[in-house]
Formats: structure tokens, sequence, C-alpha cells
């Protein structure tokens, strides 16, 4: 538990781009085109070397025309070491229709295998992404729940908020970071008046995106409550979060949440009414 | 062993406190010369016995505290308090309660508290006393030698003797003192004079002279009644009793060692007890009241039949038993906070009364009454559960009793309490495997098994432990029961079950699976069919492509044949296919569409590789 907040809070300098709506990881560039053929037959040859390099050659193109070959290895299976890079390849892919031949990996009894499905999925999105996360939330592997929580909300699995709420206080933290990014209405008064019921260093991974979050769900008042009651605990990591927000706070926010902010960083009072 | 005829000086008022007449010391008590007279004094005494009325002890329970004594009567339910400093167990004696304190003999009234009479111990410890409704036995002792001592209503000393021999707990009649003594004797003596007027030679160990109801009885691990047929004790004849022999928790002891001082302070002994009353059955025969006997341990009151030991009842109680007695029909044990319980023959509450304060130990006689009837309980089955529920996880050893006693029921909700206890986090592991086997043995309780079956580990709702699904596969499969089959399959691919219990459901669907099922088999047989590190995991997979090719058609057995090529295919599962493949071709395609294979199929030996039910990882 404390290495997995310790992580977050190193990460929370970089969590602006899991608010920018979590980006999928970045595809490799394609390095010509693919034989899709060949790549076939490497993959079907039961050859575990031959299998690794044709996979590596899929990831290396960036081809999205070798994701069917890529899900149908992972549809027949294959040994441990193939069916963790195939995950990661489809995963950089980045297909919909790849979720499909992974989510059941997010339950394979090799913990790996389930973490890599787990990232991957947060790739490929989609409903069945979103599915087997929820899942995974409620399985019982604690990494993996993690990995979980973090996919939820780069998926914007918005349902899934309930379930973030209720493994939050159960050594997930990273349900934090989901919450701040996908809560809406008194989801996010609920998550705000965590704070003093939880320890700060599992709440902060999700102030921080709640803050710079431009979009009409998250009520003002919410954001003001929570500027007001860091101002109020006046700890280095609070005023470390105000600042990063402050730094950070998007062209198209609410302005009255950055005045706001900028004078809870001064030592003022924070009202839902003053900004 | 040698018997001291002890002549003793006249005692001193000194020696005495409330009264002043002297004892009579006897010459003939206890004497080592007695010859065997075949039962003949004894037998005589009887007789002239016989027609007295029966004098049953006060239905009273004496509890003792920091404070002293606390008492209560069980007909009229008035209270007492005695503050003292007991050092003895408290011994109800007639309308008396009579224990030791400091260098004296204290007797109480049992209805009020008052004090009858006190007299000096002659620095010996009260081991028993008893009453015979005018006069008092008493035996005291200590590591060298033993002392009998009839006391008068006034609290007079009356006859007494001495011995080097041990002796144990006396009942009294008709003026009559009867006292066991080196394990194997009963005198009767005089309790005027102490002069012995005969001698009864037990077979049987003989620490106890007991008063169930004014009858007497003498024994320890069986007692004799003292009746026309006693005087046949020497060759086995007369009327006795027994209760079965028993494993129950904590081994108790009905009326332990008499030949030793009970101390007026609690020891492990003091909760783990079994109350016991003879009784004439209504066929003439001694048995014990009602047919049953009960046993404590800690809070925990089992209700056993006395020939058989079978359990009958289980009650929990809300603290540890600290002492009680068994009625001519039902029993009455009390609690260390200080209530005391009347519980019929079958363990219903038949009402209760307070003590008025936490006891340590305490002491009950019912008289010659029985407790009305009580309460109507649930099924044994059901009281059972209950009795789970409030056992702590110190209690080990009663819950393997009370899951021994599970298995010999029928009752289909054993089958649900097994369930349960077997998602138990609270049950210990080796308790949890045997759980896990009688309920993989059930045949009855299915609905409970597929209700289990629906429920996964959820982190989330706060389900910890996943069903036990191995037990309930083999339970389901062993019955046929069809619609144990989707449960089953999900149950494949759910990491939290163990490897063992997925071996145990795959094993199931092999003759339990429909083409409902095709695609959650054949997702497992492609995530493990390489995969497969552990020998469960691949005696899964070898019974999942068995499944697989009876309810896949060609689908499935194409699946099969491309792992049976595939180089990747672990090997174990690899070598293991090809027979799988043949046997599935040798039976007809029909087999799919009709019903399930054979049990066992061509690969049981490999697929049953796990068959011993584990507790899950989790």
């Amino acid at each position: 538990m404390l290495e997995k907040l310790a992580v977050i809070g190193l990460c929370l300098g970089t969590l602006l781009p899991v608010v920018a709506q979590a980006a999928p990881a970045e595809k490799p560039k394609a390095h010509g085109s693919l034989g899709l053929d060949s790549t076939k037959k490497a993959l079907e040859s039961g050859d575990e070397a031959r299998t690794l390099a044709a996979l590596d050659e899929i990831e290396l193109s960036g081809d999205g025309r070798a994701a069917p070959l890529v899900e149908a290895l992972l549809t027949r299976g294959a040994s441990a070491k193939i069916l963790l890079r195939a995950i990661g390849v489809a995963g950089a892919l980045g297909k919909p229709s790849s979720s499909a031949a992974i989510a059941p990996y997010v339950k394979h009894r090799a913990a790996e295998v389930r973490r890599t499905a787990a990232q991957s999925l947060a790739h490929t999105k989609g409903e069945v992404a979103v599915k087997a996360l929820r899942d995974a939330l409620r399985g019982s592997d604690p990494a993996l729940r993690g990995t979980a929580a973090d996919g939820l909300g780069a998926l914007g699995a918005k349902d899934a908020v309930p379930d973030l709420f209720v493994v939050l206080p159960k050594e997930v933290p990273e349900a934090a970071g989901a919450i701040g990014v996908l809560c809406a209405g008194d989801e996010c008064n609920r998550f705000v008046a965590l704070l003093g019921k939880l320890p700060f260093e599992v709440l902060q991974s999700g102030f921080l995106p709640l803050l710079l979050r431009t979009d009409t769900e998250v009520p003002d008042a919410a954001k003001l409550q929570l500027i007001e009651q860091l101002r109020r605990m006046a700890t280095q990591q609070a005023n470390t979060l105000l600042s990063t927000a402050l730094a950070s706070y998007p062209a198209s926010g609410n302005p009255k949440i950055k005045t706001a902010i900028d004078a809870a960083l001064h030592g003022h009072t924070v009202t839902s009414s003053e900004p | 062993m040698t018997h001291q005829k002890t002549i003793a000086a006249l005692c001193g008022s000194a020696l005495l406190a409330g009264c002043g007449a002297a004892n009579v010391n006897s010459s003939t008590g206890f004497a080592a010369d007695w010859q065997n007279d075949a039962g003949v004094s004894i037998a005589k005494l009887e007789q002239r016995l016989h027609a007295l009325p029966l004098v049953p002890n006060a239905r009273v329970a004496v509890g003792v505290n920091d404070a002293g004594l606390v008492g209560a009567s069980l007909g009229s339910k008035s209270h007492w308090a005695y503050a003292g400093h007991p050092s003895t167990a408290p011994f109800i004696a007639g309308n008396l309660v009579i224990f030791g304190e400091g260098e004296h003999v204290v007797a109480l009234d049992a209805s009020s508290g008052a004090k009858a009479w006190s007299i000096a111990s002659r620095g010996l410890t009260l081991r028993g006393a008893a009453n015979d409704g005018t006069s008092s036995a008493l035996v005291l002792g200590d590591a060298h030698k033993s002392l009998f001592l009839g006391v008068s209503a006034s609290g007079s000393g009356l006859g007494s003797a001495e011995t080097e021999a041990t002796l144990g707990r006396p009942a009294a009649r008709g003026g009559i003192a009867f006292v066991p003594w080196s394990n194997q004797y009963v005198s009767a003596l005089d309790i005027k004079s102490g002069d012995e007027s005969a001698r009864l030679l037990a077979r049987s160990q003989v620490s106890h002279a007991l008063n169930y109801g004014g009858q007497l009885y003498f024994g320890e691990s069986d007692v004799l009644r003292f009746d026309d047929k006693l005087r046949y004790a020497s060759t086995n004849q007369a009327t006795h009793v027994a209760l079965p022999k028993l494993d129950l928790p904590g081994k108790p002891a009905w009326l332990g060692n008499g030949l030793t001082n009970v101390s007026s302070e609690a020891n492990a002994r003091t909760k783990i007890r079994i109350f016991a009353a003879p009784a004439q059955a209504a066929n003439g025969e001694l048995s014990f009241g009602a047919g049953t006997f009960a046993a404590s341990y800690f809070h925990v009151l089992f209700g056993l039949d006395a020939k058989s030991g079978a359990l009958r009842w289980v009650r929990s109680l809300p603290a540890d038993i600290v002492g009680g007695a068994a009625a001519s029909s039902g029993f009455v044990v009390c609690d260390s906070n200080g209530k005391v319980w009347s519980l019929d023959a079958s363990g219903g509450d038949a009402g209760s009364l307070d003590l008025g304060s936490k006891v340590r130990l305490c002491a009950a006689d019912t008289g010659a009454e029985p407790v009305p009837t009580g309460a109507a309980r649930g099924s044994l089955a059901a009281q059972i559960a209950q009795a789970f529920d409030a056992l702590d996880p110190d209690m080990a050893e009663a819950e393997r009793f009370l899951v021994s006693e599970l298995g010999k029921l029928e009752d289909p909700v054993v089958t649900k309490t097994l369930i349960d206890l077997s998602s138990s986090p609270r049950i210990p592991p080796d308790l949890r495997n045997e759980t896990r086997r009688l309920l993989a043995l059930r045949k009855n309780g299915t609905e409970y098994m597929l209700t289990a079956l629906a429920r996964h580990y959820d982190f989330v709702s706060g389900v910890l432990l996943p069903p036990p699904v191995g037990p309930l596969a083999d339970a389901l499969a062993a019955s046929g029961e069809k619609r144990a089959a989707s449960l089953l399959a999900k149950h494949l691919n759910d990491p939290a079950n163990s490897a063992d219990d997925v071996a145990h459901a795959a094993r199931a669907l092999v003759n339990l699976a429909t083409a409902a099922e095709y695609e959650d088999l054949r997702t497992f047989f492609a995530l493990y069919r390489a995969t497969a590190d552990d020998e469960s995991l691949v005696a899964a997979v070898v019974a999942c492509a068995e499944a697989l090719l009876r309810v896949g058609g060609e689908a499935g057995r194409s699946v099969v044949e491309r792992a049976a090529q595939d180089p990747l295919t672990q090997s174990d599962v690899r070598r293991a296919l090809p027979d799988v493949l043949a046997a599935g071709s040798a039976k007809p395609a029909a087999a799919a569409a009709t019903g399930p294979v054979a049990p066992g199929g061509p690969l049981a030996p490999l697929a049953q590789a796990a068959t011993a039910t584990a507790v899950p990882e989790n």
C-alpha cells in the first residue's frame, strides 16, 4: 500500500496526460508494410522464436491489419511468453476488435498475464474492455484491481464509479484517480467529502484531475469545496497540489475556479459563493 | 493398604465452633481386617432403609464469586447471598449448602442462605458432604489422611472415623453415611457413632456416593444403585448404569475422581463437564434422565443420547457454563454471568433465573423433579448451524465435533451449513478440508449447492472466499445435476478458485456439460492448454478436452486436434490428447446430443489426479 501511494505521489506531477482523457499509448511508427500471409504462417507455426519474431514485426509495423492475426493467436492460446507478447502487441495496435480476444486473459491464473491484459484493454477500449476491467476490479488480485481502476478511468467508464468508491478505502488508491476523472454531480461532492476521512495520499491522485476537468459534470461547488479544504490543510502536499493545478489549469477551464486556486494559495478563504 | 483405626482423643471445645458436644470416634470404621461378606451386610442395611422416605437434596443453584456465595432456589426463585471466603466448592446436602471456609466447615440453609452451623475442620479440607434430612455426613482429608465426621442438625459433632485410606464423597440416608474409599469400598457408617455397619465391595471404580432425588448410587465412571440387588455388586450383578464412551470436546468426565478435594477456584475442568442423572426408565431399566445426558464445553452444551451417545441437540449459551446438574428429565446449568438455565431433555428453554452476580463456579441440584418441557427447537442441523455462528475461532474442538456430527445427518440444511463453513474465513484449514470432504459426499440440498455455485469471489461485494467449487462439483456430478453445468463452467475461468477446485469442476463437466457451455470450455482450454503449470491444471485441461469433444461437435474436435499437434501445447497435455481424441472418436457423435459419456472417461486417472479436496489458495 505504501509503495503504491509513493508511486502515486511521484506521479502526481505527471497526471496531466491522464486528465487529457488518458490518451492511449503512442502507437509505434510504421516501419514499412507487413507481409500478412507470412506473418500468419509464423504466428501459426508452433515455433516460439518464430512467433515472437512475428509479433515484434507486427508491433514495429504498427499495422492494424495484423490485429486479427494476433487475436486469432490469443483465441487459440499459446505459451506464457508468447501470450504476454501477443497481448502487449494487441494493446499497442489498439484495435477495439482485440478486446474480446484479450478479455479472457484478465482472468488467467498467471498474474503477469492478467495484468498485461488489463493494461492492454485500456488501449483497445470498447464495452468488452470496460466489462473485463470491471470484473477485474472485483477479482482476487490486489495489483490487478489497481490496474483495472486505472484502466476504467482511462476508458471513461462512468458506470464503474460506485464500484470504485467501494474499493477506494480498501487499498486500491488507484481508484481515486479514476473517480477524479469519472465522477459526476453528487459523486464528485462525495469524493471531495472523503478528504479527512481517508489519507490525503490515497485521494490526491484524483483531486488534480477533478480540479482540471473542464466538463460540466463536476459541480463548481465541489471544486471550490476541495480548494478551500486544501487551503485549510495548509500542508506542503496540499499546496503542491494547488500550485500544480494553477500551473496547468486549462485555458478552457472556468476562470472562477482558477481565481479560487490562486486565492487559496495566498491564504484567502474560498467559499462556493466567493468567486 | 494400611488402615488406621483411630481412637482419637475427644475433641475439645476449642476444636468445635458452634457446638459443645464432642465427637464419638469409631473404632470400627474402615477396618482393614474386614472379610468380604458377599453383600450380606449391605443387603441387610438396604432392607432396613428401604421403607424410609426418599430425602432429595434441595433444588438450588449456588454460585461462588469473590464476595462469597450466591444462591437461588430453583422452585421459588428466591435469592440469597453469603459474604465470606469459601475455600472449597459448595456441596448441596439435603436442605443445606456445606462448604469449607478457612479452618471451618460451614453449613447454610439452602433456601435462605442463613448459617445453620459451623464446625472446625481439624486442619483438613472438606471433600464432600451429605445430609439425610436430619444429620450431616462430612468427609475431610489431606494428602495423608481422611476423616469421616457426623454432624447433628444443630452443628454438634457426632461420630467420626479417621483413616489413612483416601475417602471419597459421601451420601446419607436414615442415619447412615455411605462413604466410598480406596476406589473399591463403600462403608456404611452410623452418623452418630462412626461405627461401620455394612460394607460394599464394588468391582468397578467407586469414589462417589450420590443422592439423585433421594435415591442413592455409588460409583465414578458408572454407578450402582442402592437397591436389593446391590448385594451382588461383587459379582457385577447389581443394578448399574454407565454413560457411553465418547470422544467429546475437551474429554469431559462425568463424576471425576471423588477422592480429591475440590477448590473454590475454577479450573479448565469447571467448564468441561458431563451432567447426567441416573433414573429409572419406563421399562424399569436403570438409565439416565429422559435418555439423555449433557456435556459442556465452555459456553456450548451438547445433549447426547444416553445409550448410543449420538448428538441429540446442541445449544450455545451467552457465557461459559461453570456448573449445573441433571434432572430426572432435563438439566439446570449456570453460566459465568450468573444466569441459571433450565433446559428440557431436548435442550429447550424452560426458564431461567439470575444469581445476581457473575460466578466462577456453581453447584446445583434439581432434587427429584424434572425440568418442564421448554420451547420447541429447530432441527439438529439448524441447531448446529446456530451453534457455529456463536463459536469463537478458539473453539476448534467443538467445531470439529459438530462438523463430524453434521456428516451423520441427512437433513438438506446440512448441505447449506457445510457450504457456509467451507466458505468461512474463520474456519481453520484442517476443519475446512473436512467440511469440504463431507460436502462432496452430500446427496441432497442440491438447491443450496446451485445457489452457492452462482457465487464468485467478489472484492466489491465483500465475498472474499469463493464457494467450495471442487466438493460441489463432485456432489453435483454424482447426482448428474445438469443445472450445475453452466455454473461450473463459469468457475473454470475464475482464478480465485484453486487449481484443484477447477480440476474437479472440469471433471464434473465431462458428464454434465451441454453445448451451452462450449464457449467457457473452449476459453479455458485455450488459456491453459499451453500454460498449465501444475498437475491439477493439466488434469483440468484434459478433462476439458473430453468435454469439448462431447459437446463441441466439429468445432470442438478441431480445437482439440489442433492443440494435440501444436508443439506449444504443454507436454503432459499434449501426451494425453491423442488418447482423448481416440476415445472421442470411438463414441458415436450422437453422444453429444443424447447425454453424458460414461463416468471416468478415457483419461480418468490423469484427470482425476487431484482428487483430494483442498483449501482454495485465497
